[in-house]
């Protein structure tokens, strides 16, 4: 095997974040604990829902292309904002817990106790999100959720403000016909030496004890190319597996610099995934992502991508866009 | 059994678990202890409550340290004792071992994770296959799970729960008439014990995932008060005299309430606060609903993940809450309640 000569490139590090500059590219991981309670609290009030058990507020990762100033990021807020707040509707894929019915049932008005009819803070408490990272802009420095969390909110899909730099360009259709529109697994699967490496946990939540939700993204960086995977794993108890992918790939030699960007989700009931255990009684694996990405990957798309659990979840599938940067049009100096 | 009791906890402090055959004694030990408890353990001040540990034994290991060990100090533990953590086999046992050695010292009480449905997922059934290579010690310690009270009562002043109140019952006294010799079910009172939680609503609520309920700051204040109202009544029109000298066999007003609440609880007033475990509290603790309600959360490691700031920091130091003593205060010409409790890592001694 060919060994890649490694381009050059600079790492800086900090007890909570650490940096690669390469090839133009400057991509940060900041890792932090858990928010504390104030933290929390100052979530709490901007998305009105009751947050994760474990929310990592200030985690975030941070890509800039200096040559044209185009940033991205992901971060905690920005997938809370994502989660839907209130009643849930059509597409929006809501599910109750397996015992739901029979717990329902079992409650019946009696003298002393009218049964409550309606949901009393209506949300999405699995915290399904179909947030795929979102771009930012020059004039914010960095994308801290502690000093700006509805600032960033308004980046998210928002038509771009005037500004003197770098507006926020739209993602087009990949052409399915085009092999370069498309993530090259071949270069992802080769042992190139991997240059940076970094899991960023967004949030986590077992459900109260119905299962699991879990965002975590990954990049890594390669002598050729970077790859982020930011993976919402959803388990509900006795009832469905859910999973929804954004990968993002650029490849360093590529002109104008693309970057391809492909969401997929996934769902399938849950005894379809419990099938493919490895031993019946152990249900184990089934709180591990990477069981479950297997598993749901296993299966025909035909119920992975299209039937899924039959919650009507509007991100089923998979779609692939691209945006082209120009390789020298912002203000910023490189 | 006491020697050989005291090498078992020795052994299981230093994070060693026991064997297989030591285990099943241990656990038909516990369960004929167990099964002499209400479903609501009537327990005296100062006692340090505990909430959730989930299998993390080091964590435990730090309160008993900075709290003081079994049995110079009282400790009540609110379930959740396995699952999730690296140790939950070593936690639960010491916790069991220390209930057969030290009964009147301890007070385990049931959390939703002590259930077999639930351990089979989250930790406790493969860390058994693990440690033992066979799920018999699983089997043994689930069914001492089933024995495990639902809640208690310190001093008559304080409910301790795991999860929260349900509105199928009224007073304490329902919730002795429960069968609790079973498995956790998903449904009725004996789950909402379990399973509910306080939030900033009114009155009762249904949770947004389809099953269980949610209480607000009324429903505390309403469903104690109704005990009240009947120790109230038995007190003032029933009886005119101290608490622990009437005849409550006779015709009692409340059959049964006065086999929980006895001696100083006529003289105090109502349940002054509820404490709960269930859910994760970032600062160790979390008060509710004007002080009456608190959620304690005892593993600060949780899932290895500390919310403390800065690396270079001892470990965080779990919270407990330690109900220290009650009394009544003379203020306005009327007695009102006193309380006194702390929120830390123990007691100074």
């Amino acid at each position: 095997m060919s060994e890649v000569p490694l381009p050059p490139h600079k790492l800086l590090e900090s007890p909570n974040s650490r940096t690669i500059e390469v090839h133009g590219w400057s991509i940060t991981a900041s890792t932090n604990p858990i928010s504390n309670a104030q933290e929390c609290d100052a979530l709490y009030a901007t998305f009105g829902i009751p947050l994760p058990e474990m929310t990592f507020g200030s985690n975030v990762l941070t890509l800039e292309h200096k040559p044209s100033g185009w940033k991205y990021a992901f971060t905690t807020p920005g997938a809370l904002g994502e989660v839907k707040n209130g009643e849930l509707g059509d597409g929006d894929g809501g599910v109750k817990v397996g015992y739901a019915d029979k717990w329902l049932e079992s409650r019946t008005d009696s003298p002393s106790f009218a049964m409550p009819r309606t949901v009393a803070k209506p949300y999405d408490w699995t915290y399904t999100t179909t947030y795929a990272g979102h771009q930012y802009r020059e004039d914010e420095a960095s994308p801290s959720p502690a000093s700006s969390a509805s600032s960033l909110l308004t980046v998210v899909e928002a038509p771009p403000r005037p500004g003197p730099s770098c507006e926020s360009i739209p993602w087009v259709a990949a052409d399915p016909e085009d092999p370069s529109q498309s993530i090259p697994m071949a270069e992802l699967t080769r042992q190139d030496p991997i240059m940076f490496y970094a899991e960023i946990p967004l949030f986590e939540d077992e459900l109260h004890d119905n299962g699991s939700s879990i965002l975590l993204v990954r990049i890594r960086v390669m002598p050729t190319c970077f790859f982020i995977l930011s993976r919402f794993t959803l388990r509900v108890d006795n009832v469905l597996f859910r999973q929804f992918d954004t990968r993002i790939f650029h490849s360093f030699s590529k002109s104008p610099p693309t970057i391809i960007r492909e969401t997929s989700g996934w769902e399938a009931p849950y005894e379809r995934v419990q099938r493919q255990l490895p031993r019946r009684e152990d249900l184990h694996p089934l709180t591990d992502p990477g069981f479950i990405a297997k598993a749901l990957a296993e299966m025909p798309t035909r119920i992975s991508q299209r039937e899924g659990a039959k919650t009507g979840w509007r991100a089923l599938g998979t779609r692939r866009e691209i945006i082209q940067l120009a390789p020298s049009s912002a203000s910023t100096p490189a | 059994m006491g020697s050989d009791l005291d090498r078992q906890i020795e052994q299981l402090t230093r994070c060693e678990p026991i064997s297989e055959e030591e285990v099943k004694r241990l656990c038909l030990k516990a369960r004929e202890i167990l099964i002499e408890e209400g479903n609501v353990q009537v327990v005296d001040a100062p006692v340090t409550i505990c909430g959730d540990i989930h299998g993390q034994f080091w964590d435990l290991m730090e309160l008993f340290k900075v709290g003081g060990f079994c049995p110079d100090t009282n400790y009540l533990f609110m379930g959740d004792f396995v699952d999730r953590g690296f140790y939950s086999v070593e936690t639960f046992l010491l916790l069991l071992a220390l209930k057969v050695r030290y009964p009147e010292r301890i007070t385990l009480i049931r959390g939703n994770h002590e259930s077999r449905q639930i351990t089979q997922v989250y930790g406790f059934y493969d860390e058994c296959q693990r440690k033992y290579g066979s799920a018999n010690v699983w089997r043994w310690c689930c069914e001492v799970f089933d024995y495990l009270a639902l809640g208690a009562i310190v001093d008559g002043r304080v409910f301790c729960v795991h999860g929260g109140l349900s509105p199928n019952l009224q007073t304490v006294d329902q919730i002795r008439a429960i069968d609790r010799k079973q498995e956790v079910p998903h449904d009725g009172p004996m789950c909402d014990l379990l399973w509910s939680d306080p939030d900033d609503i009114q009155g009762w609520g249904l949770s947004p995932r389809g099953a269980g309920f949610l209480f607000g700051a009324d429903i505390t204040k309403v469903s104690f008060s109704n005990i009240w109202n009947h120790v109230l009544y038995a007190v003032h029109f029933a009886f005119a005299v101290p608490w622990n000298m009437v005849p409550w066999e006779l015709d009692s007003p409340t059959p049964g309430i006065h086999r929980l609440f006895s001696g100083a609880f006529a003289h105090n007033n109502a349940i002054d606060l509820i404490a709960r475990a269930h859910q994760l509290a970032m600062e160790g603790f979390k008060l509710m609903f004007e002080n009456r309600i608190v959620t304690v959360w005892s593993a600060p490691n949780y899932c290895y993940r500390s919310p403390w700031p800065g690396r270079h920091l001892p470990p965080p130091i779990p919270y407990v809450l330690v109900f220290w003593r009650s009394t009544r205060a003379m203020t306005e010409g009327a007695w009102y309640p006193r309380v006194f409790f702390t929120f830390g890592p123990g007691y100074v001694r």
